[in-house]
């Protein structure tokens, strides 16, 4: 019993990291209808971008924290600018952005294999991992509960934000149909920054937490094909089922590590996509693909 | 009326697709409080020259003006300038509920207390949108689907409201709904360019007319004259020859 609450709560914990990430990719593919696989280099650029200003102006985290979102958020906006918009203004073929995003994905990684090494790096201890007891039933982490903490306050974030603002409606609108928002005055290219800052932005919460949680290295952003799988179970395109899957996804893992073996963790994970993936190709929550033209 | 500047101008457009030519020199004029409406079977180019006013489809040459100022090359500021377009097929933001829908129409303007009473104004012409404010408009019929797409076009406030196929799929008591609704848009003050296949339910309400015919512009004139005209009696008013028209 004791391992089954504890093992939920760090299976919620992971799970909400991974849907930091998978709504993010999932918002961009709902805009552009393509699997960005640079996601995961935001990711990166996020725990580096937080690695180095610890090192460098003190170990401040909400100064290190706030530098690392923003800027991974505009790395991503650049990246969308850089190998993503030539091609969209000449196709409308999206096989060729999730070429690009594949080739982005390798650059960024190499690009800190060469600037940072390709070694592991431990974040200083900046965010608390002393154990915590709930009600003297199960012992977790508190990093665990902060970073499950941190997911809901940014998933609500941004939940606010599509809900509430004038651009979030107009996001809202550009995922049933990008065309059509351009007629209604919307600035196309500004929106799919937004949309990728939030991504980049997001992604690097994710990337800060899975820094402590698995140390900081290049190939970090490789963990994203977990986001990726969460969003395909979840229904790609669709935000609550970004973070379903997710979550389904986090307690999956820990569930299998803790009553069978954490050997099985992606076992399980990518048994559960394929199930999935026969049973109910388009995800929890997803469109039927037939609806989308 | 001649000697006035029209309020839209389109200079020898012309648009292609790759090899294929779309517009081969597409001149027009639409004046102030004007309803123009551009005839044409299917494949002529109707949809095409409204997607190149709006800047969605590149122009190859040829310029486009509004009351003599060269139009902007983006959607964005095309609709800030003033231009509106309803497309074909409606293009309602199914999974928005209908208010959100306006909203989205309302999107470049800033001006919050005006747009409720653009708002009103809407809602006025089209009483069974407020009914349905809060559905979402992927469950309106067809008819009110099309109505919602036209109020959102009026939500930017256009000085032209471009209409593209607004009789497309619909039952004909809808389309004379519709189309006797345009007409109160226009005595509003909007001016209004309207593409058809439905050529008699266009020309109908229409001042004048044009005849678009694989991408030349071969016929215009008063609408009531291309209503008598024999060629396009025979070509575009036969009641086997287009979609939806209302027999007599």
């Amino acid at each position: 019993m004791e391992t089954l609450l504890q093992q939920t709560i760090n299976g919620l914990s992971l799970g909400s990291v991974y849907a930091l990430i998978a709504v993010g990719y999932s918002l961009v593919y709902s805009i552009l209808l393509f699997s960005n696989f640079a996601h995961g280099g935001f990711l990166v650029i996020g725990g580096y971008i937080c690695y180095f200003t610890l090192k460098s102006l003190g170990f401040n985290i909400w100064i290190a924290g706030f530098a690392s979102l923003v800027g991974a958020g505009f790395s991503a906006v650049l990246t969308e600018r850089l190998a993503y918009k030539p091609i969209r203004e000449r196709t409308n073929v999206t096989l060729y952005l999730l070429i690009a995003s594949m080739g982005m994905s390798i650059v960024i990684e190499n690009i800190f294999v060469i600037v940072a090494g390709g070694r592991f790096r431990a974040l200083p201890p900046v965010i608390p991992t002393h154990p915590v007891h709930i009600f003297g039933l199960a012992t977790t982490s508190a990093f665990d509960i902060l970073s499950l903490l941190a997911a809901v306050f940014f998933l609500g974030a941004l939940q606010l934000f599509l809900i509430k603002t004038k651009w979030g409606l107009a996001i809202r609108a550009a995922a049933y149909d990008l065309r059509t928002a351009g007629l209604m005055g919307v600035n196309v290219n500004l929106l799919i920054s937004i949309v990728f800052f939030v991504a980049g932005f997001l992604a690097a919460v994710g990337g800060i937490f899975l820094s402590v949680r698995y140390t900081l290295y290049p190939q970090l952003g490789m963990i994203t094909i977990k986001a990726f799988v969460a969003a395909v179970i979840g229904g790609l395109g669709s935000l609550p089922g970004a973070v379903v899957g997710s979550l389904i996804l986090g307690l999956a893992e820990m569930l299998t590590a803790g009553f069978i073996s954490s050997q099985l963790r992606d076992l399980v994970v990518f048994s559960l996509l394929i199930i999935t993936l026969l049973v109910r190709p388009q995800g929890l929550f997803g469109k039927n693909i037939s609806e989308k033209v | 009326m001649s000697a006035a500047v029209p309020i839209l101008e389109v200079q020898d457009l012309h648009v292609s697709y790759g090899a294929i030519k779309a517009l081969r020199g597409v001149s027009l004029k639409v004046y102030e409080g004007e309803i123009v409406s551009v005839i044409g079977a299917n494949g002529a180019g109707k949809s095409t020259m409204m997607q190149a006013i709006m800047a969605q489809v590149p122009r190859e040459s040829g310029q486009i003006y509004l009351e003599g100022k060269e139009l902007a090359s983006k959607s964005y500021q095309v609709v800030t300038q003033g231009i509106s377009l309803t497309p074909e097929g409606r293009r309602v933001f199914a999974p928005l509920s209908v208010y959100d829908n306006l909203m989205m129409g309302a999107f470049p303007r800033k001006d919050r207390h005006k747009i409720e009473e653009d708002l009103t104004w809407v809602f006025s012409l089209f009483p069974r949108l407020e009914e349905r404010r809060e559905q979402y408009a992927g469950t309106l019929s067809g008819g009110e689907q099309q109505m919602l797409a036209i109020a959102r076009s009026l939500m930017s406030r256009p000085r032209v409201l471009l209409l593209d196929e607004p009789s497309l799929g619909l039952a004909p008591i809808i389309i004379k709904d519709i189309f006797r609704e345009l007409k109160r848009i226009n005595s509003e003050g909007v001016t209004i360019l309207l593409v058809e296949q439905n050529a008699r339910q266009a020309l109908m309400l229409s001042h004048r007319g044009y005849v678009l015919q694989t991408g030349n512009l071969i016929l215009e004139g008063r609408s009531e004259e291309l209503l008598a005209n024999p060629e396009v009696e025979e070509a575009y008013l036969g009641t086997g020859k287009t979609t939806g028209t209302v027999k007599k």
